[in-house]
């Protein structure tokens, strides 16, 4: 680790020392540029025998199976597994409502844990050769690095979100569906937002992901307050993302809030579980290293260490 | 209703805090930035039905809540029947008590007259007031009471066999309040609105009515009407018996006592009464006897049921009585007999025979009894015996000094005393009336009006008028002073005319006897009428025997009166001397007998008419409550419990609106997260 990015307030080295042992993995095989830990759609010259399948021209005669060939008559090429390096591309929401952080959590803000968790990952997958990319999201793609994997580009991903300062509304919706056309290659796609949107469009974005074979994770952040509603006093509440302001009793509507709340998670809870998401809810208050160990653990369980 | 403390009343504008505190609060808010915007808006939208139904019945329960203490604590009252408007502790309470037989009807065994002593004891005793006073019917003067309580024991709040006189306690009350000058009153009648007790033709009433209006202290009225519900009460009929004639004549077989009398049966609201055997009882100086009778109809009348007499009985008492029904006090009459006095009349006179009519008219008996009427000078009075007079008939000067002193002790004793004008007038008044001159009309005059209900005028028994008008009047007296006219001429002249007395009576006649004044002779019908009429009010109190209505005061005697017999007290006690005139019985001092009954009227008790006592009232703070003898009616409840109640429930209500329904939102979205594997920490230390 460069020596000037220990000084990045939402990298903690003990945290970062911790997590690097356990490999940050794809569901899915990724197509690289170069070698690297994880699965690829392509055969390749690793150690690891895939299968045997007939020779046809053009096939190099030295991967012929000379031995098969001599038993049975059959030209057969032997194949290896090809490992090959991920993209892995991180999308922040900088919309308004991130800055949200009530004093339960020392003032410790959406966007602040999104930073911290957003390093970590970029930290992590350029540690083990995997490229990164940063596209920090609120009614229009505020900022967008393509993913690289040289020390130097991560640099340029922390200062990106050492700067991004959360404003305006949501567009996570459109910018997903445009990702997924831009990103040409089959990429590990990490949103983190709070997912203030229908989860019927949520649904047809994270389906078009799918569609174009990324690996798609997402931490769904909401702070301990938005999850309580208990405030026990008349309050005008200012929406973040530029809207309008209410005039409420809370103990009048927290039941009815509570209900739309539950709602809302009920249905987004049926948006990805159908999607196949790679979904962590995540509170504000919890520490953030244990949901990246979670994450990193379920992902490494699934697609068995390397 | 009312309250025992309505100035707390005043403090039911803090009721208004609960949504004074919510204006507040609403402009007391926080602002927040909030990012769940979404939610919220959601919610806001879902929260214009029930929720704000519910938030204002929230605010409406505090409201009551703290309205129902309030209230609770201001001791509200309630009535049965009526919310009386009692407004706090009065300075002064006045009770005014109708004590007469009729209030002593009972009603599953309880008198209208008990059941209102108890109703005010209870009623008062929770009002609260700083002074007690009774005015009851019978004494009609202002008795201090230490408390409500005593109307219970006073017995001068038991019933009496007098009536009730409701325009002199009316003027018992008015005196009162001038004399003591309380502060807030509040008087309470108890009566059974019988006519004859309240007067309302009464021409005091007006006059009190407008004085009692110009009190500058609040003065209200409560009436606690008795009178019997027509509609509901047709089952008890009340049985009255009352003694018209017994008197005491010999017969072959010895002194027989001849009694007359008459049983009524209460008929209100029922058609056809029933025919009712039985027994009436009668008792002769403490013997008794007893005949069954047959009551058809409303009436039944005794006419002169011979009862032997021992020996040589010439005198003595008796009750008639009737089995006990809804009225007690109707169910005795009390009499007494003697041998009749004298029939004797003394014309006093210049002229024997210019006043031969009148001697004439005086000395014939309508009855066995022997009738004598003698003519004296007005200088030969000093041998009369005036004791034994029924009538004195004056047709000389008026006399002054020593005989206008007899005169007038005569009257004061009970005498009559009938003045006819001298020939020349001399201007001396007696009883503060005189003559003047003798006047001539051109023509005869005949009287244009004269009283035909009462006195010596009177109609007959049947109804029939006497034969005033034919009387014609060629000369005639004018008279000065104060008296009532019972007969006049036209143009307001008085032709007859009744001085007022305490005792006795003086009557003034404008003309004489001569035939040159008048027919008074000639047509001697109304002469005689009019004479026998004035003697046998005059031999009332010659004998040593009388009987007298309930009320007026017994007659003077040189012993005090004893109670021979009488009804049995209400309350069982004795009854005071003081109270005797009040209480039907018979009563002995020396030689004399006197026997006291209730007034007739009380037999036949008639309601006032509706809207008579609203009329009776009109301008003055009054309120009626109708009610009944029996059962357990208060007059007035507090019913404080029920608004604490109240304010409980709403509290409780309240409580329930309020409490939270709160969904576990954190828990739904830890839900929704993949739960980590137990063993996660050995998987990570398997991967590292």
């Amino acid at each position: 680790m460069p020596a000037d990015d220990q000084s990045r307030s939402f990298l903690e080295p003990a945290v970062l020392a911790r997590l690097a042992g356990v490999p940050l993995m794809a569901r899915r095989a990724m197509q690289g540029n170069v070698s690297g830990k994880h699965r690829s759609p392509h055969r390749g010259a690793s150690v690891e025998f895939a299968e045997y399948r007939k020779y046809v021209p053009g096939d190099d005669l030295r991967r012929l199976h000379w031995r098969a060939l001599g038993r049975t008559g059959r030209e057969y090429v032997k194949e290896f597994e090809a490992d090959t390096n991920l993209r892995c591309c991180l999308v922040v929401d900088t919309s308004g409502s991130m800055r949200f952080g009530s004093h339960q959590n020392g003032g410790l803000s959406k966007i602040d844990y999104a930073r911290r968790l957003a390093g970590t990952l970029g930290y992590l997958a350029v540690q083990q050769g995997d490229a990164v990319g940063l596209s920090c999201v609120s009614d229009k793609v505020v900022t967008d690095v393509p993913a690289r994997r040289n020390p130097a580009h991560l640099r340029h991903v922390f200062d990106t979100l050492e700067q991004i300062r959360p404003a305006g509304g949501t567009r996570l919706v459109p910018v997903l569906h445009e990702l997924a056309e831009t990103i040409r290659q089959r990429a590990l796609v990490v949103v983190i937002s709070d997912l203030f949107v229908e989860p019927g469009e949520l649904r047809e974005c994270f389906e078009h992901l799918r569609f174009r074979n990324h690996d798609l994770a997402v931490f769904h952040l909401l702070d301990q307050q938005e999850l309580d509603f208990d405030f026990n006093r008349p309050m005008r509440f200012v929406d973040m993302e530029g809207g309008t302001s209410i005039l409420a009793e809370p103990t009048e509507i927290a039941d009815r809030y509570h209900k739309a709340l539950t709602a809302y998670l009920t249905g987004l809870k049926t948006t990805v579980l159908e999607t196949g998401v790679d979904y962590h809810a995540v509170r504000v208050d919890q520490p953030y290293e244990q949901a990246l160990m979670r994450f990193l653990v379920q992902r490494t369980q699934r697609a068995g260490a390397r | 209703m009312s309250f025992l403390q309505p100035w707390l009343l005043w403090a039911l504008p803090i009721a208004g805090l609960p949504i004074l505190i919510h204006l507040v609060n609403q402009r007391r808010y926080r602002t927040v930035e909030w990012g769940a915007m979404q939610f919220l808006l959601s919610a806001n939208q879902m929260s214009r039905g029930f929720a704000r139904i519910r938030q204002w019945l929230i605010m409406a329960m505090r409201v009551l809540a703290i309205v129902g203490l309030i209230v609770a604590i201001s001791r509200p009252l309630a009535s049965g029947w009526l919310a009386l408007t009692a407004g706090g502790k009065a300075d002064t309470t006045v009770v005014l008590l109708d004590r007469s037989p009729s209030m002593q009807a009972q009603t599953n065994g309880v008198s209208k007259l008990d059941s209102a002593r108890r109703q005010l004891a209870d009623a008062l005793g929770t009002l609260g007031s700083n002074r007690w006073v009774l005015i009851d019917s019978a004494t009609a003067a202002p008795q201090e009471l230490e408390s409500p309580v005593a109307l219970l024991e006073s017995p001068d709040a038991t019933g009496v066999s007098s009536s009730a006189d409701l325009p002199a306690m009316m003027q018992t009350l008015y005196d009162y309040i001038k004399t003591n000058n309380p502060g807030r009153t509040e008087v309470w009648i108890a009566s059974d609105l019988s006519e004859n007790d309240w007067q309302r033709d009464n021409g005091r009433w007006a006059s009190l009515r407008d004085a009692l209006v110009e009190f500058p202290q609040e003065v209200r009225f409560h009436l606690l009407n008795y009178a019997d519900d027509s509609t509901a009460n047709a089952a008890a009929a009340n049985l009255a018996v009352r003694v018209t004639d017994a008197r005491r004549v010999e017969a072959a077989g010895g002194a027989e006592l001849l009694l007359s009398a008459v049983v009524t049966r209460d008929a209100s609201g029922t058609g056809e009464l029933p025919p009712v055997s039985l027994p009436l009882q009668f008792e002769i100086d403490g013997a008794r006897t007893q005949m069954q009778i047959e009551l058809v109809g409303a009436n039944f009348e005794l006419k002169d049921h011979r009862i032997p007499l021992a020996g040589d009985t010439q005198r003595g008492w008796g009750r008639v009585s009737l089995p006990a029904d809804a009225n007690p006090a109707d169910d005795s009459a009390y009499f007494v007999f003697d041998e009749p006095p004298v029939r004797r009349t003394v014309v006093v006179a210049d002229n024997a025979d210019e006043v031969r009519p009148l001697t004439l008219a005086a000395s014939i008996s309508p009855n066995a009894a022997l009738a004598e009427a003698e003519v004296f000078p007005p200088d030969s009075l000093q041998t009369l015996a005036w004791e034994e007079l029924a009538l004195v008939v004056w047709a000389a000067e008026i006399p002054t000094g020593k005989t206008a002193a007899q005169l007038t002790r005569f009257v004061q004793r009970g005498g009559q005393l009938v003045l006819l004008p001298p020939t020349d007038p001399a201007g001396e008044q007696l009883f503060g009336v005189r003559w003047q001159a003798w006047r001539q009309p051109p023509q005869p005059l005949t009287p244009d009006n004269w009283r035909g209900d009462h006195d010596l005028l009177a109609n007959t028994q049947s109804g029939a008028a006497l034969p005033v008008g034919r009387w014609k009047v060629a000369r005639y007296c004018s008279l000065e002073g104060e008296c009532s006219t019972l007969a006049s001429l036209p143009g307001g002249a008085p032709l007859l005319a009744r001085a007022p007395t305490d005792a006795g009576g003086v009557y003034f006649l404008a003309t004489s006897t001569a035939p040159t004044d008048s027919t008074l002779a000639a047509d001697g019908v109304v002469l005689y009428v009019a004479m026998q009429r004035a003697i046998a009010e005059g031999l009332r109190v010659l004998g040593d025997t009388r009987s007298q209505p309930a009320g007026p005061a017994l007659p003077a005697a040189g012993e005090d009166w004893r109670r021979v017999a009488g009804d049995a007290s209400p309350a069982g006690e004795e009854v005071l001397s003081t109270a005797y005139r009040h209480h039907q019985g018979v009563y002995a001092a020396g030689d004399k007998l006197t026997a006291i009954n209730r007034p007739l009227a009380e037999d036949h008790p008639v309601p006032l008419a509706e809207g008579d006592v609203e009329r009776l009232f009109a301008g003055l703070d009054f309120d009626q409550v109708d009610t009944q003898p029996g059962g357990d009616n208060q007059l007035v409840h507090e019913i404080w419990r029920l608004f604490l109640g109240a304010m409980m429930l709403a509290l409780t209500i309240e409580a329930g609106l309020c409490l939270p329904r709160v969904t576990k939102p954190s828990s739904q979205f830890v839900s929704a997260v993949k739960a980590p594997p137990t063993a996660a920490k050995p998987a990570l230390e398997e991967v590292a």
